[in-house]
């Protein structure tokens, strides 16, 4: 900051990042207001500078976070076509994506013929193939596959804005982009999924031998390949389940979930156990996690507050100007959202000002204060 | 708003570049959501078709992902995705016919103008001060214009104006340097005269 003692120009301040920001956001961490008043010349050459970045405003575009989502999407599909038309190069991108799948399907048989033994008659193996068969047909939607390796959750975001918090030991697929009138993902240990209310695009998530079908809540759902069990428990809204029909002997069982009802499937003998009132079953209320124990009804609660509570719920990381902020109090209700919906909301609340980005983990709230 | 986005880091910029170079998806749509806006914003003040310019940013972002192995890994991100919005659309005006038999990046004309801050003003002496200011600033001849928004409001160096509008760094420095030096000549012979009729108008 001693490099402005030597400006002598209204350009040296107009390129100053520092500068900017006080004039345009008031944000005055270089102490610009004193700098100023030490020297009246100074403060000649930086009135004017203000006045000039006072008249080269930009206006905001009118894309909202929706608009860029959108086109991210649609740009994604504009990828997939190019890399098609250049057939040559595209060819070793679709290998390695089947290489990968053909691991995953002898991973999957190796562990099916080392712990499935009891129900290895149940399903028969060319079945459970064609279910792997199906993912690599999916592919070609570009199928990503997310796994969970460390000790903690993992917040995942999907392209329609809803959100999986994956824990450890756990993998998800999905599409970079859900295309068609169907949104589908492959879980593999456990989850806890928010989805994001689109009746026309019914969410299936497929775990083990159980299809799971939601058009917008929350629950979770835990199937590791080594358990004897699937879990499924509904937070909110209503979650259908039903048996995969890829399975021989599957039944043609559906079974509505309710808000804290929940569902245990026993995978030796494909039955399903509906337990309507999981504050009695002991595994179940004891395995819930932070997100779920939490409670997202805000009343008139300071906004750092609730930042804290996503931070414990989704383990992320918020960073925000607590000066800013430190006056802005919220009412609101975000139970039944996903975390982006989350985050636009509160941004919303605080007024026209207030984005957020998101970076894995981390999220930055941008803000110069509320209404 | 716009501003503060720019400035979080142009490291993170150079991050996301050599990840997204080595496939990472998540690198790629986190640079696409941080600069889309700002780049059709950009494209828009060349040509009043704002699908086709949004058509044109994507159509950047695909070449980059599809040829993100020929990338250069030293660029600066901002300044290299703001020249190739620029040369596409160029190129697209001289497929399109809209400018005939133009070849050269003059083509493309920055249509493009200031506002004002008004939400920051406020008395009415600074409020007449800047918006007299802003006309002076809205009449420089584009190219100016062009160079001014792209040093001060996209914080770019002379250096990578220079790069983008295809001329040498003396000549962009001009170009900034004779807007800010003309445009003060006059505003200051003016103000003077603009305060008087301001004060007995009101």
């Amino acid at each position: 900051m001693q490099q402005r003692n030597n400006y002598t120009e209204i350009e040296h301040f107009l390129a100053d990042e520092s500068f900017q920001l006080w004039v345009c956001f008031k944000d005055d961490q270089q102490d610009w207001e004193e700098w100023t008043l030490e020297n009246s010349n100074r403060a000649k050459l930086v009135e004017e500078a203000r006045l000039w970045l006072l008249a080269m405003k930009v206006p905001n575009t009118n894309l909202s976070t929706e608009d860029v989502q959108y086109a991210l999407e649609a740009t994604w599909e504009k990828i997939e076509r190019a890399e098609e038309n250049k057939n040559g190069t595209s060819r070793p991108i679709i290998k390695l994506w089947r290489n990968n799948w053909f691991s995953g399907v002898a991973a999957v048989l190796i562990l099916s013929l080392l712990s499935g033994w009891l129900y290895n008659h149940y399903i028969a193996p060319e079945n459970s193939v064609l279910t792997y068969n199906e993912l690599i047909n999916e592919n070609e939607e570009g199928l990503v596959e997310q796994t969970n390796n460390s000790d903690k959750p993992q917040i995942i975001t999907l392209s329609d804005g809803s959100s999986v918090l994956l824990q450890p030991n756990s993998k998800l697929s999905y599409p970079k982009i859900f295309v068609g009138n169907e949104r589908k993902v492959y879980l593999s240990g456990e989850g806890f999924f928010e989805i994001s209310k689109n009746p026309k695009k019914p969410f299936f998530v497929f775990a083990n031998e159980i299809v799971t079908k939601v058009v917008g809540t929350s629950f979770r759902i835990k199937a590791y390949a080594n358990q004897p069990n699937v879990e499924v428990v509904v937070r909110t809204g209503k979650v259908k389940v039903r048996s995969n029909q890829l399975i021989a002997n599957s039944k043609d069982e559906l079974i509505v979930l309710l808000p804290n009802q929940a569902l245990r499937f026993v995978r030796q003998n494909l039955t399903f156990n509906k337990i309507t009132d999981i504050t009695q079953d002991e595994s179940l209320s004891h395995s819930a996690s932070n997100i779920e124990q939490l409670g997202f009804e805000f009343t008139d609660i300071p906004v750092a507050q609730i930042f804290k509570t996503i931070e414990q719920a989704y383990l992320v990381k918020i960073d925000f100007p607590q000066a800013k902020l430190k006056d802005c109090y919220l009412t609101t209700s975000l139970s039944d959202q996903p975390l982006p919906e989350k985050l636009k909301i509160i941004c919303k609340s605080l007024g026209n000002n207030t984005s957020y980005e998101m970076n894995g983990n981390q999220i930055i709230i941008i803000s110069d204060g509320c209404n | 708003m716009k501003r503060q986005i720019l400035h979080t880091d142009t490291l993170d910029d150079s991050t996301l570049w050599s990840n997204l170079k080595k496939g990472n998806e998540k690198a790629f749509s986190t640079l696409f959501k941080k600069h889309y806006a700002h780049l059709v914003r950009y494209g828009n003040s060349f040509i009043p078709f704002p699908e086709k310019v949004q058509d044109c940013v994507q159509d950047v972002f695909t070449d980059i992902w599809v040829y993100r192995n020929k990338l250069n890994e030293d660029v600066v991100v901002k300044a290299y995705l703001l020249s190739s919005v620029r040369k596409r659309i160029a190129r697209l005006q001289e497929r399109d016919h809209i400018f005939r038999l133009s070849t050269s990046m003059d083509s493309v004309k920055f249509l493009f103008d200031f506002s004002i801050e008004h939400h920051l003003i406020a008395d009415e002496t600074t409020a007449a001060k800047v918006s007299h200011l802003n006309r002076l600033i809205n009449d420089l001849p584009s190219r100016q214009k062009e160079a001014l928004y792209l040093r001060y409001n996209q914080d770019l160096t002379v250096d990578q104006i220079a790069n983008m509008l295809e001329v040498n760094y003396q000549s962009a420095n001009n170009l900034l340097h004779r807007a800010l030096l003309s445009l003060r000549k006059e505003w200051k012979g003016n103000i003077l005269l603009i305060l008087l009729l301001f004060q007995s108008v009101f």
